[in-house]
């Protein structure tokens, strides 16, 4: 409704009925003022405006026509056609064919009581009728813009949308003073509904155009495509975005064969499996697979597919695609930084534990050193203590081999390694960590217990991410009682099955207990209460237990210090899947039943 | 005849309890091990010990807390203290405190002689 004022692209030559503009609007060369002997218009007038109107010619061009048309029905007679602002404070003249620069002089009028006609007919939502301006006290500041036209007369008809929303005023102006006679007021109305009509059907086709604007702009935004895919006859429609995704031009007609050709070659397997499933039963789909651009960089594509029946009873899918490539491609990175923090803060709690790896190799390297001197020196002796030197050699090895454990022991634990995913024993890999960290907690006066369970059975998991967690909270268990003297420094390690087949680790201490105040920030990354801390290790450990589809919380003691416990479930022979996705497979496919 | 000085051995570690008695035996001491610093104080060689080779990380009784004790008790055995740790900020702190000589483990044999003759200029002045 703003685009008023339109008057330019119609000949403004009084009386002239001619058209010459844009091709859409050829049409209306056809309807030509025709007087019937009502003095109303002809139906087929009226008739060939309606064709117009559904034809979707312009507003200001059908509504020009509008008052051309009645014009014509009376001499002297001028017709002008004001809309409302969508705003409602003005109305803007947007068609005065016969009176030149009209529209230019005076585009419009505020809405109140005192508004010359159009803006006091669309106040007072009825007409006004106006017999001499001269005189007529409403038009009191306006005349100057109606008398150099000669105009004396002007009758003002709101125009009402079908819920009686005020649009705008339907307005006859005479060079004499006078008021409508029956037959006018006739004409007026029936001009008014058409205008009304015209008016209507202009505003609904806005809002269509803007809400498909808007469902064409959030699946640009979303980068989702919708598509409607006939069974029977495999005819596919695609909106806008699915060819901007697909990257194919918006006129070729969409095929299964142009899809096809698309699609992944790796995936097409995935593709015929859908479409095949998908006729078959009707059901509906949910598949993600990837396409192959023209320059091979790969998209990732998220569909989803509803099973309906038309009328008769044919299948028809209505589906969206979105394209989550560069989700796809953000959870990858993810995923690698996530290992790469892993690694970060496995090495740098190994950074603060070196001193007491460098212990556990120091003290076989020692008795090495000692055993040989004692060796050399027995051999040395007249008569030379074979004996004694054989036992020096033996020891010598025996340390030997206990170094070489320990560095085992420690490159797995520093080794950078992807998530390898095996069947093991949680308490050997429990054993392992204390026995890396004994010298330490010993160095912490820690006195360690451990209780785990005989029957614990096997859990699935990266064995070196979930050592990397029990050292983490015996570190932190160990850290929290570093200024606990009043008390024994009590450790308590427990493993124990769950039910709903899980296992749990807890590990106690006698610490300093939690804040309750900081419980929600515990497991956020970057939150410490240690000076030499970094405030990964819990975020991490939590990620990692989160990834073994298990939990990690913590709860403080009855007495002092606090418990934390990680919670993950059993190896599959003793779970179900059901659930659980297949981590890092490229493409996948989950049917389901409508 | 003149007695062999005794080197008194005090670690955690089994395989220094083993191996260092035996060394310091064909070095021509005497030599006894302990496991703990508890061990040693209740035994009967404290008063016997000219020389105290003392690990300084042991559970319970740390090296430095049998080297304050003795102190208390007016023991002053010479002390050599070993560690494992190889933290560079311990040892000026322990000769501060009196001990003779710091080594780090694994510590070679020359080392090990040339702070037991330490302990034992020690003794002599003290005779």
């Amino acid at each position: 409704m703003a685009d008023s004022s339109h008057e330019g692209s119609v000949d403004n030559a009084v009386g002239a009925a001619t058209v010459t503009q844009s091709p859409s609007t050829q049409a209306l060369s056809r309807v030509e003022p025709a007087q019937s002997e009502s003095g109303l218009f002809s139906g087929e007038s009226v008739l060939n405006i309606l064709k117009l109107i559904f034809a979707g010619a312009p507003l200001p061009d059908v509504l020009t026509i509008i008052a051309r048309l009645v014009e014509a029905e009376g001499k002297g007679m001028f017709c002008t056609i004001w809309l409302l602002d969508e705003d409602g404070r003005y109305v803007r003249c947007a068609t005065a064919p016969s009176l030149p620069g009209f529209t230019a002089n005076w585009d419009r009028t505020p809405v109140g009581p005192t508004g010359a006609c159009c803006g006091t007919a669309v106040y007072r939502r009825e007409p006004v009728y106006v017999t001499d301006v001269l005189s007529d006290p409403l038009w009191d500041g306006y005349r100057h813009l109606v008398l150099p036209y000669g105009i004396r007369a002007v009758w003002a008809q709101p125009l009402l949308s079908s819920e009686g929303k005020v649009l705008g005023t339907f307005s006859i102006l005479y060079r004499q003073a006078r008021g409508p006679s029956t037959a006018d007021l006739q004409m007026i109305e029936n001009a008014s509904h058409i205008v009304g009509i015209a008016l209507e059907r202009h505003m609904k086709e806005e809002e269509l155009r803007r809400s498909e604007a808007f469902l064409a702009e959030g699946q640009r935004l979303s980068r989702t495509g919708s598509f409607s895919w006939r069974v029977a006859t495999d005819e596919i429609t695609w909106s806008e975005e699915l060819y901007r995704i697909f990257e194919f031009d918006r006129d070729v007609p969409v095929t299964l064969e142009l899809i096809g050709s698309r699609v992944h070659p790796e995936d097409i397997p995935l593709l015929n499996d859908m479409i095949d499933r998908a006729r078959g039963t009707g059901s509906d789909f949910e598949y993600e697979h990837r396409l192959q651009m023209s320059n091979h960089s790969v998209k990732y594509l998220h569909m989803v597919g509803h099973g309906t029946r038309d009328r008769d009873g044919r299948l028809v899918y209505i589906g969206a695609a979105q394209d989550v490539t560069e989700r796809r491609l953000s959870e990858e990175t993810l995923g690698k930084v996530r290992s790469e923090l892993a690694h970060v803060a496995r090495v740098t709690s190994l950074g603060a534990l070196t001193a007491s790896i460098a212990h556990e190799v120091n003290q076989p390297l020692s008795g090495i050193v000692t055993n040989a001197s004692t060796c050399l020196r027995m051999l040395a002796a007249d008569p030379p203590n074979v004996d004694g030197a054989r036992e020096t050699a033996r020891r010598t090895i025996r340390d030997g081999n206990r170094a070489s454990n320990v560095i085992t022991r420690l490159r797995a634990l520093f080794s950078k390694k992807e998530t390898t995913i095996e069947s093991l024993d949680l308490n050997e890999a429990i054993r392992e960590v204390i026995a890396l960290s004994l010298s330490e907690l010993q160095r912490n006066r820690v006195i360690l217990r451990t209780e785990l369970a005989d029957d614990l059975p096997l859990v699935t998991g990266d064995r070196v991410q979930l050592q990397q967690v029990v050292l983490n909270l015996l570190r932190n268990a160990s850290d929290a009682m570093s200024a606990v003297d009043d008390r024994p420094r009590h450790m308590v390690i427990t493993t124990e099955r769950e039910e709903a087949d899980r296992v749990r680790l807890t590990v106690q201490d006698a610490g300093v207990g939690l804040d309750p105040q900081a419980m929600d920030r515990l497991f956020e990354a970057f939150y410490t209460t240690k000076n030499e801390g970094m405030g990964m290790g819990l975020s991490v450990s939590r990620s990692i237990i989160e990834r073994h589809h298990g939990r990690l919380w913590a709860a403080p003691n009855d007495g002092p210090g606090a418990t934390f416990s990680f919670s993950i479930p059993c190896a599959p022979a003793s779970v179900t899947s059901a659930g659980r996705r297949p981590i890092g497979k490229d493409a996948k496919r989950i049917m389901r039943n409508p | 005849m003149v007695r062999r000085s005794l080197v008194s051995v005090v670690d955690d570690d089994e395989s220094v309890r083993e191996s260092l008695p035996d060394l310091l035996r064909e070095l021509g001491f005497a030599a006894h091990a302990f496991s703990s610093a508890e061990e040693f104080l209740t035994s009967d060689y404290v008063a016997q010990t000219n020389c105290l080779i003392l690990d300084i990380a042991m559970p319970g009784m740390t090296g430095l807390d049998l080297q304050r004790e003795l102190k208390l008790r007016r023991q002053e055995i010479p002390i050599v203290f070993i560690t494992a740790h190889r933290d560079e900020t311990v040892r000026p702190r322990v000769l501060e405190q009196g001990a003779v000589g710091c080594l780090f483990k694994p510590f070679s044999e020359r080392a090990l002689v040339e702070a037991l003759n330490a302990t034992l200029r020690i003794n002599e002045r003290c005779i």
